[in-house]
């Protein structure tokens, strides 16, 4: 599968700091992308960098299969649609009047304004002053200007912040709605693991600017499944006999981490391991929750 | 551009920016009314010239506080709708600039053509002496427009780069103050002032007599190397308040 968005060792600094690290991002065509960290962690920095709103200190960013440059960036951003931080918009115009400068700007027939609206859900209130509108209303208003080109990639930062639960799960549905009925590509910024784990089939997760995991939502997933932690009076020879015996094994604290496996498997290991004189002193059934790996992954508590 | 300009009017549609204009000519017309209440038939002899002396002088206020104002609200909508991170990713910043400036100088056109009909329509109701100085009337467009327009990109230039419209505000009114008391000092440290060049560029000249209390109006010389230095100031402004905006990060 291509990849739509490619970093290579994106980074921001300021002065020392570094608000983004080294980030090697992928997007592959078709995806919904979840691009999760918490607060501050460098998310809208490199979504800017991405559309050259900020520019990067290193690395280089390809989108489309075409290296980002300061002469072809607008080019390619014909096929970008994107809503960052909160929706941008003229308060004094009307819903329509503010595609409608939107529309012009990017040159797509008038004919989009009329069919965004109804995407958005937002037709009966087109002649309404945006700044009448509420949060929700304006956070549809700004994935409708995002809309309004059709694009093939579409970026949205916390789309979702500030709406309340019923506005959250309709952003959603329509987020979720938009590759399969225009084949766009989605990246979406989130503080909310439970907001990713529902929207994403790829996810990144980006901690104080570095990005720690990037890999599909199921294999975040598999992290979270049952294992069993095995603890023995020598766990240095126990690590040697399972190796020995095809059982995968992680460290941890006291003990073995081993895959879940049948109860007949477990009992025949069990007892190797006491005719090898090896003191078997317990054995856990353990489930790490998607929380405990992303405070895991991210050193942070996690917003649900 | 063409789209980026008609855009700008799109904006400034409900915004009452022409209110603005309209206010500072009426303001403009009851001055010129007031001043020109008490002259008497020699005076009114030389009633383009005396217009052509004052109106300069009071463009140093008026000018500015309309340069202000219309940068100010072009602007803040930008600030306030959090615009400026959606336009940059649909046309070079660098358009977003020259429209916004495109149509704010329609405003500041308007402003100086109001102040040549307030001029002319007096001049002819109240039979100013001699025919209608329409050279030196272009003239006073001219170079009207050319000081003003270097005001309002100054003006322009900070609105777009900061939200706070109180600081471009602040910033043109003591221009503007600062511009007309500079009128008091040699022309050298006039010409160091950016809002003083209404005065630099003054057609006429005045004689007043402290012992008969008189005072006498004359035709002067075009100051071309003050026109020279506003044309460069102009260039420099638009092009560093150009750079500043497109370097800046959103």
């Amino acid at each position: 599968m291509n990849n739509i968005i490619e970093t290579e060792g994106l980074s921001k600094q300021y002065g020392n700091v570094y608000r983004v690290k080294d980030v090697d991002l992928s997007v592959p065509e078709g995806a919904i992308y979840g691009f999760l960290g918490p607060n501050g962690a460098g998310k809208s920095t490199t979504l800017k960098m991405i559309l050259g709103l900020t520019k990067p200190t290193a690395g280089a960013i390809t989108v489309f299969g075409k290296r980002v440059n300061s002469k072809n960036r607008l080019e390619n951003l014909k096929h970008v649609g994107s809503l960052i931080e909160s929706p941008s918009y003229y308060g004094h115009l009307t819903g329509a009047e503010n595609l409608r400068i939107f529309q012009t700007l990017r040159g797509v027939p008038k004919q989009n304004i009329v069919d965004v609206l109804k995407i958005v859900r937002l037709e009966n209130q087109q002649h309404k002053k945006v700044s009448q509108y509420s949060l929700g209303m304006k956070q549809r208003l700004g994935l409708a200007s995002a809309l309004l080109g059709y694009p093939k990639l579409l970026i949205l930062d916390e789309p979702t912040n500030g709406l309340d639960p019923a506005g959250i799960s309709e952003m959603r549905e329509l987020i979720q709605s938009l590759p399969q009925k225009f084949g766009m590509t989605v990246v979406v910024s989130s503080h909310l693991l439970s907001e990713v784990d529902q929207l994403a089939t790829r996810v990144g997760i980006i901690r104080e600017g570095e990005l720690v995991y990037q890999d599909s939502l199921t294999k975040l997933h598999q992290y979270s499944k049952q294992h069993l932690a095995v603890r023995t009076l020598n766990n240095e020879v126990t690590k040697a006999f399972l190796s020995q015996n095809g059982v995968t094994w992680e460290a941890e604290d006291d003990y073995l981490i081993i895959p879940q496996m049948r109860d007949t498997r477990m009992a025949e290991i069990s007892k190797a391991l006491g005719q090898n004189n090896i003191g078997l002193v317990r054995i856990e059934e353990r489930k790490k929750s998607l929380e405990d790996i992303f405070l895991e992954l991210t050193g942070t508590a996690v917003s649900l | 551009m063409s789209a980026a300009i008609w855009m700008e009017v799109l904006k400034a549609k409900g915004r009452k920016i022409w209110l603005v204009v309209a206010i500072m000519m009426a303001v403009q017309l009851l001055w010129a009314g007031w001043a020109i209440s008490n002259k008497d038939a020699n005076d009114l002899a030389q009633g383009w010239l005396f217009f052509l002396y004052q109106f300069p002088m009071l463009n140093c206020i008026i000018m500015p506080v309309i340069a202000a104002v219309v940068a100010s609200r072009l602007s803040d909508v930008e600030h306030k709708g959090q615009t400026f991170k959606l336009l940059e990713t649909i046309i070079p910043t660098k358009r977003i600039f020259a429209a916004k400036f495109i149509w704010g100088s329609i405003y500041m056109l308007g402003a100086a053509l109001g102040q040549l009909a307030i001029m002319i329509g007096m001049g002819v109701v109240l039979h100013f002496g001699g025919p209608v100085p329409w050279g030196a009337l272009v003239g006073y467009l001219l170079f009207t427009l050319m000081v003003s327009l270097t005001i309002y990109v100054f003006q322009q230039g900070i609105s777009m780069l900061v939200a706070n419209q109180m600081v471009p505000m602040t910033l043109g009114l003591i221009g503007g103050f600062i511009g007309l008391f500079s009128m008091f000092f040699p022309q050298g440290f006039q010409k160091l002032v950016l809002w003083s060049y209404y005065g630099v560029l003054m057609q006429v000249g005045m004689n007043w007599d402290p012992i008969t209390r008189a005072t006498d109006f004359y035709w002067k010389a075009i100051d071309w190397p003050g026109l020279g230095l506003i044309l460069v100031f102009f260039g420099l402004i638009y092009g560093v308040g150009q750079i500043l905006f497109v370097r800046r990060e959103v």
